[in-house]
C-alpha cells in the first residue's frame, strides 16, 4: 500500500513538472525494463476479484494465469482442456484468460512486459513468438521440461523444431495448423467436377469456369476466395510462393520479394481476381465459404471443425494445389513461458504445457478443432484411429503435414512482417497495382524491419553475456544470460 | 466565514483563502489531466525522437529521423488525403443534411418531437456497435443495402472490400450516426431567431426564399460555426467506426491519421513514428481550435 | 413556404377550423419528408432488431427477408451464453456510474471555481483545461497503461475509471450555465453568510440543475460506450465491459453468426435507448442550449 501511494505521488509530480525535460522522461521510459519485485506479477490477479477455479484449490496449490486467443467453439475446447488439467491434479491451478486475437494477445503481452503484469503461460502465434524471443522475454524450457519429465522426442519434428533456437526449446507447439484446400462438394457436383481438390492451379483455373456465377458484371458465386491482410493472406500466400519456386526471404534475412518467381506468384494472385475473375478477396473467407459465396478457399485446418458444423453442404478438403511444385507452410500457435515468471510458477506452467500437449490431450484437442496432433504417438491412439476412419477430412490434415515446412523469416521473424506482406498483397489484388512496384516497396520495408532483429539476434545468440556485461546492462537484463 | 476586519487586510486574506479554495476545487481535475493527458502528450513527444519497438531495453535517440521517415512516406500523404476527404465529406454532409432536417422538424408538424428523438438516437449509440451493425448492412449478399439497391435494379458493390466504395461507406455511417446532433443544435439555433425579424421581412415584402437567405441563414450562422468546429474536431478524432468497420482497409483506402497512429503504435509497434503521428494530430487539433478562438474573438468584437 | 419559420406549412388551428379535415399539400409533403427521414435513420435499427430474431439459415439466404419468416428467440440466449454478459453488465454499470460520478463532481466543482472564485490568471487555468480536448485519447493509451500498471491498477475498476475521470467539455458546459445564472441570487446568499461550498450546494446547483443533468447524462452515455481503454486495461473476463464482449462476439474465430451478434449489440444499445426515452428532453435540450449559449 505504502508503495502504491509513493508511486502515485511520483506520478503526480512527473505530470506536474510539465517542463521537466527529456531526462525525466527518459528515466521513466527506462523504468519498466527493470525487473520488478516478484510480487508485482501477482498484482493483476490480486487487484481484481478472480473467478473461482473449477476445483477448489488445495491450500498449497500454485495458481498460474494463462493468456490465450481462443473464443467461440475453440474457446470452449480450450476451457475444457484447462478444466481437465485442474481436475487431474491438485498442485497447480490454471486460470485461462482470453485476450482476443493472436495480434491482440501479442499486444497485451507487449504491454504487460513493459508494466510487469505478465501471465505465466502465453499462447503466441507463429509470427509473434520470435519477437519475444529476440527481446529475451520468453524462457528456454529444457530444464523445466526435464524437471517435469517431458520428452521432446515424441513431438512432430516439423512443428517442434520451429521453436528451437541454439538447441533450446522456447515455443512448444500447441494449436498448430497448416493451410488446407476446402471445397463445397455440392457446388463441385453440380459443376460436374470430380470429388477432389484440384491437383494444380492450372486445373483449378480450368474448373473455375464451371464454378463462377456472374450477375451482370459482379460475381455472385466465386470459384475461390482469398482472405484479406488481417486474416493472414500472407500465410496462405507463403505456400503459393513456394509452389512457384519463389520465397519471401532467405534464412539469413535477405529479402527476396522481388525474385522473379515470387513476383510470378503475386501476378497469379492478381490475375485470379482482376484478369481471370474467378476469385474474390473476402473479408471473411470462412463465412463466405459456408455461405456458398465461394465454391472453394484455402484456410487453416484449425477451422475445419467449425466450418463442417456451420456448412449446410458436405465439405471436401484436400492438399493445396501445385504450381511448379508443392508448397505448404505450417502455422498456428504454441505455448511459451515468460522469462520473468518466478521459478515456482515456471515449473507449474511447464506442468500445464506438458499436460496440454500430452499424447491424450493433443488427441482431444485435434479432434475437437482440426489443429494438428502435435505428438507422434497421438496418431496411434485407438481414439484417433477411429476418428480418422469416421472423419476422412481430418485424416487429410494429418497426411499433408509431412509435406509442409517452416515459413520464411520475412513473415515470421520480422516484426510485423506478416502485415507488411499482407498489406502489399491487398494493394496488388484490390488496387490492381503492379506486383513489381508493390513488392519492391515491401522488400524495402522488410529489409528495414529485419535490421533491428538481426542486431538483437547477434546480441542474444552470440556472446550475448560478454557484450551485456561490458555495457553494464547485465544486472538489469540478467535473465538473458542464463 | 466572513469576518468583520479592516477591508484591505481582510480582503487580501480572504482573497488568498479564495485562491486556496479555487485550487482545491479545480485541483483534482487538473491533476488528473496532468497525469493522464498532458504527461502522455509529453511522453509521445519524447518517443518521437527515439527508435523503439516497445520491447527493446534501449531507446536510441535518433533526432528527426522518425519525422523524416513519416513525412517522406508516400503512404502518409495518401492517408492525410484520406483524412481530409473523410473529414470534409463527413462534416459537410452532416451539416447540410442536418440543416435540411432541422428546417423540416422546425415546422409545427405532429410527432416532430418523436421524429427528433429518432434522428438523435444514433448519436448516443456506441460507435463500435454501430460499426458492427453496419458491417452487416453493407454485406454485399445478405445486407440491407443490397436489398434496397435491388429495388432500383442495381446490385450492391462490395462496400467494404472495394477501395472505391469503402470510404463512401465509412462516411455514410459517420453521417448516419452524427446527423441527429446537428439537427438538435440547428433546431436550438432556429428557436433563437426572433420572430420579429421574420415579420419585419414580410412587411418589407420579402418572399419565402428571401427570408430564408436573409433572416434564417444569418441567424443560424453562429450555431453553424459552433457545429462545424465541434464536428470537425470530433470527426478528426473518430476511430471506433474505422477500426471496427474496415480496419483501415482495403489496403489503406480508409486509413485516417488517427487510425494510422493506432496502426503504427499497436500493429507495427513503432513507438517513434507513433509519437510523430501523435504530434501531428495534436498540432492539427490545436490549429483548428486556435482558428475557432480567433473567430469567436472577432465575433465578440463585432457585437 | 419559408424554411426556418414556424407556422408556415400549417395554418393555426383556429383559422383553419373550417378546413380541419383537409390536409394542405405542403403539410402533407412535410409529413412525407419527415417519414422518409425517420425511415432512413430508423431502418438500420429495425434491420438489427429483425436480424436478432432470425435463424442463421434465414440470415444467410438470398434474397434477405424483411420480416423474420420463422421468428426465433434463440439468438438471445446464444449471445448471452457466448460470453459472461451478466458480469459484463455489472462491470459496465459500475464503471459507467463510477466514471460519470467522478466527471460530474469534478465538472461542478471546477465550473464553480472558474465561474465565481478569484485566482491569478484564471483564464490560463481555463485554457489549460480546455486544451485537454485537443489531445486524442488514442495517443494517451500507451503511457497511461504504464502509469496504471505502476499503480498496480491493471485489470481493476479504478484502472478503468480513473484515467478518464477528468472532464473538460463538461466543465466548459457547466461554467457557461453557471455564468448564465442571475448573479444577484448568488450575491444574496453570500451576503447572508453562506460559504462558497454552501452557495454551490444550496443555490447554484439547484438553479443549474437542468444543465447538470444534461452533462451527467452525456457523461453516462460516453462511459457506457467507452471501448478502447477498457479493452486494453482489462485482462480477465470478470473485469471486461459490454462493448468488449460485443466486439469479440463478432470477431470470434470461425463464423460470424449475424443473428447472435445483432442480439448482442442490442444488449448494449437497449439500456441507452431506454434511458434516452425517459431523459430525451434533458439530453436534447441540454446539448442545444450549451451550443447556443457557448
Amino acid at each position: 500500500m505504502e508503495n502504491t501511494t509513493k508511486l502515485t505521488r511520483r506520478q503526480m509530480l512527473r505530470g506536474m513538472i510539465a517542463s521537466g525535460g527529456v531526462a525525466i522522461l527518459a528515466a521513466c521510459g527506462a523504468a519498466p525494463a527493470a525487473p520488478a519485485a516478484p510480487a508485482a506479477t501477482d498484482a493483476p490477479a490480486a487487484a481484481a476479484p478472480t473467478s473461482a477455479p473449477a476445483v477448489a484449490a488445495a491450500p498449497s496449490a500454485t495458481t498460474i494465469t494463462y493468456w490465450g486467443s481462443f473464443s467461440g467453439g475453440l474457446g470452449e475446447a480450450e476451457a475444457a482442456m484447462v478444466k481437465a488439467f485442474n481436475e487431474s491434479q491438485s498442485e497447480v491451478q490454471v486460470e485461462y484468460q482470453f485476450q482476443g486475437s493472436y495480434e491482440e494477445t501479442a499486444q497485451k503481452f507487449t504491454a504487460a512486459l513493459q508494466a510487469n503484469t505478465i501471465p505465466d503461460v502465453v499462447l503466441l502465434s507463429d509470427v509473434w513468438w520470435f519477437s519475444f524471443y529476440t527481446a529475451g522475454a520468453i524462457a528456454p524450457l529444457d530444464d523445466l521440461a526435464s524437471q517435469v519429465k517431458l520428452d521432446f522426442s515424441d513431438y512432430e519434428p516439423v512443428l517442434l523444431d520451429e521453436g528451437v533456437r541454439q538447441g533450446k526449446h522456447y515455443w512448444v507447439p500447441f494449436a498448430r495448423s497448416t493451410p488446407l484446400f476446402y471445397y463445397n462438394k455440392q457446388i463441385w457436383q453440380e459443376a460436374g467436377l470430380p470429388d477432389r481438390s484440384p491437383d494444380t492451379w492450372a486445373e483449378m483455373a480450368d474448373w473455375a469456369t464451371k464454378l463462377v456465377k456472374k450477375d451482370g458484371d459482379t460475381i455472385s458465386q466465386a470459384a475461390f476466395a482469398h482472405p484479406n491482410g488481417a486474416s493472414y493472406i500472407a500465410w496462405l500466400f507463403q505456400g503459393v510462393v513456394w509452389q512457384f519456386n519463389g520465397q519471401y526471404s532467405n534464412p539469413d534475412f535477405t529479402m527476396t520479394m522481388t525474385d522473379p518467381n515470387t513476383l510470378r506468384a503475386a501476378q497469379f494472385y492478381q490475375d485470379t481476381v482482376n484478369k481471370d475473375k474467378w476469385a474474390i478477396l473476402s473479408q471473411d473467407v470462412n463465412k463466405d465459404f459456408t455461405g456458398g459465396i465461394t465454391a472453394s478457399t484455402m484456410a487453416s485446418t484449425g477451422g475445419l471443425a467449425g466450418i463442417q458444423k456451420a456448412a449446410a453442404f458436405p465439405v471436401g478438403v484436400g492438399f493445396l494445389p501445385k504450381a511448379d511444385s508443392f508448397g505448404c507452410p505450417t502455422g498456428g500457435s504454441g505455448l511459451a513461458i515468460p522469462t520473468s515468471t518466478p521459478d515456482d510458477k515456471k515449473l507449474a506452467a511447464m506442468k500445464y504445457i506438458a499436460f496440454a500437449t500430452s499424447t491424450e490431450s493433443a488427441g482431444v484437442w485435434a479432434r475437437s478443432t482440426g489443429y494438428m496432433p502435435v505428438r507422434l504417438s497421438t496418431k496411434e491412439t485407438p481414439e484417433m484411429v477411429t476418428f480418422f476412419d469416421e472423419n476422412p477430412n481430418f485424416k487429410t490434415v494429418v497426411d499433408q503435414l509431412p509435406l509442409t515446412r517452416a515459413q520464411d523469416a520475412a513473415r515470421v521473424f520480422v516484426r510485423n512482417g506478416d502485415q507488411i506482406i499482407g498489406k502489399g498483397l491487398e494493394r496488388i489484388i484490390v488496387n490492381g497495382e503492379s506486383p513489381d512496384a508493390v513488392f519492391a516497396d515491401v522488400n524495402a520495408e522488410l529489409t528495414k524491419g529485419a535490421a533491428p532483429i538481426l542486431e538483437d539476434l547477434k546480441a542474444i545468440e552470440a556472446g550475448a553475456c560478454a557484450g551485456l556485461r561490458r555495457s553494464g546492462l547485465r544486472r538489469r537484463r540478467r535473465w538473458r544470460c542464463r | 466565514m466572513t469576518s468583520v476586519s479592516p477591508r484591505t487586510a481582510g480582503g487580501s486574506r480572504r482573497e488568498r483563502r479564495e485562491w486556496l479554495l479555487f485550487a482545491a476545487l479545480i485541483g483534482p481535475n487538473l491533476a488528473l489531466f496532468a497525469i493522464f493527458t498532458y504527461w502522455p502528450l509529453l511522453y509521445n513527444l519524447y518517443l518521437s525522437f527515439v527508435r523503439w519497438n516497445f520491447l527493446r531495453p534501449r531507446k536510441p535517440f535518433v533526432w528527426l529521423d522518425n519525422y523524416i521517415e513519416v513525412f517522406t512516406d508516400t503512404q502518409f500523404w495518401i492517408i492525410a488525403l484520406n483524412t481530409l476527404t473523410f473529414t470534409v465529406c463527413s462534416v459537410g454532409l452532416t451539416l447540410l443534411i442536418g440543416l435540411a432536417l432541422a428546417l423540416l422538424i422546425n415546422q409545427p408538424l405532429r410527432y416532430r418531437n418523436a421524429a427528433r428523438a429518432v434522428l438523435f438516437s444514433p448519436v448516443i449509440m456506441s460507435g463500435a456497435v454501430v460499426a458492427v451493425v453496419w458491417s452487416y448492412i453493407f454485406d454485399p449478399r445478405y445486407g440491407l443495402l443490397d436489398q434496397i439497391l435491388g429495388f432500383v435494379g442495381a446490385s450492391s458493390p462490395d462496400w467494404l472490400g472495394d477501395p472505391r466504395w469503402a470510404m463512401p461507406a465509412v462516411i455514410l455511417v459517420y453521417v448516419w450516426k452524427n446527423v441527429g446532433y446537428a439537427v438538435v443544435i440547428y433546431l436550438a439555433g432556429l428557436q433563437g431567431i426572433p420572430r420579429e425579424l421574420y415579420d419585419a421581412a414580410r412587411v418589407d415584402g420579402a418572399g419565402a426564399v428571401d427570408r430564408f437567405w436573409h433572416v434564417t441563414l444569418p441567424g443560424l450562422s453562429p450555431v453553424a460555426f459552433f457545429l462545424s468546429v465541434t464536428s470537425l474536431l470530433a470527426c478528426f478524432q473518430s476511430f471506433d467506426i474505422v477500426k471496427v468497420l474496415t480496419d483501415g482497409g482495403p489496403a489503406i483506402a480508409t486509413t485516417t491519421l488517427i487510425y494510422h497512429l493506432y496502426d503504427l503504435g499497436f500493429v507495427s509497434y513503432d513507438a517513434g513514428k507513433a509519437g510523430v503521428m501523435a504530434m501531428v494530430l495534436f498540432g492539427v487539433m490545436l490549429a483548428l481550435t486556435v482558428i475557432q478562438l480567433r473567430y469567436v474573438e472577432e465575433r465578440v468584437a463585432y457585437a | 413556404m419559408a424554411l426556418g419559420e414556424e407556422l408556415q406549412i400549417a395554418q393555426p388551428v383556429e383559422r383553419a377550423g373550417l378546413k380541419k379535415k383537409i390536409i394542405s399539400p405542403a403539410r402533407l409533403a412535410g409529413y412525407l419528408a419527415m417519414a422518409v427521414a425517420v425511415l432512413v435513420v430508423g431502418l438500420p435499427v429495425y434491420w438489427t432488431v429483425a436480424a436478432s430474431f432470425k435463424e442463421a439459415r434465414e440470415i444467410y439466404s438470398i434474397p434477405p427477408t424483411w420480416v423474420p419468416l420463422r421468428p426465433t428467440l434463440a439468438n438471445y440466449p446464444a449471445a448471452w451464453a457466448a460470453a459472461p454478459f451478466a458480469r459484463y453488465y455489472l462491470n459496465s454499470f459500475i464503471t459507467t456510474l463510477g466514471g460519470a460520478a467522478c466527471e460530474v463532481t469534478m465538472a461542478i466543482t471546477s465550473a464553480y471555481a472558474l465561474a465565481y472564485l478569484r485566482f491569478p490568471r484564471k483564464d490560463l487555468v481555463f485554457l489549460l483545461l480546455l486544451a485537454a480536448l485537443m489531445v486524442p485519447v488514442e495517443i494517451t493509451i500507451v503511457p497511461n497503461y504504464l502509469t496504471i500498471a505502476r499503480l498496480g491498477w491493471i485489470n481493476s475498476y479504478q484502472g478503468i475509471i480513473i484515467p478518464g475521470a477528468a472532464i473538460a467539455y463538461g466543465t466548459f458546459l457547466l461554467r457557461q450555465a453557471f455564468l448564465g445564472l442571475p448573479y444577484e441570487v448568488i450575491e444574496a446568499a453570500r451576503v447572508d453568510g453562506a460559504g462558497h461550498l454552501r452557495t454551490l450546494w444550496a443555490v447554484v446547483m439547484p438553479m443549474a440543475q437542468p444543465a447538470i443533468v444534461t452533462m451527467a447524462l452525456l457523461s453516462l452515455v460516453a462511459k457506457w460506450n467507452d471501448f478502447l481503454w477498457p479493452l486494453i486495461v482489462t485482462n480477465t473476463s470478470d473485469m471486461r465491459t459490454l462493448p468488449i464482449g460485443i466486439y469479440w462476439l463478432r470477431n470470434s474465430e470461425g463464423l460470424t453468426d449475424w443473428g447472435v451478434v445483432m442480439a448482442g449489440s442490442l444488449f448494449l444499445i437497449l439500456p441507452v435507448m431506454v434511458a434516452f426515452l425517459f431523459a430525451q428532453k434533458y439530453i436534447v435540450e441540454g446539448i442545444a442550449s450549451g451550443a447556443v449559449k457557448g
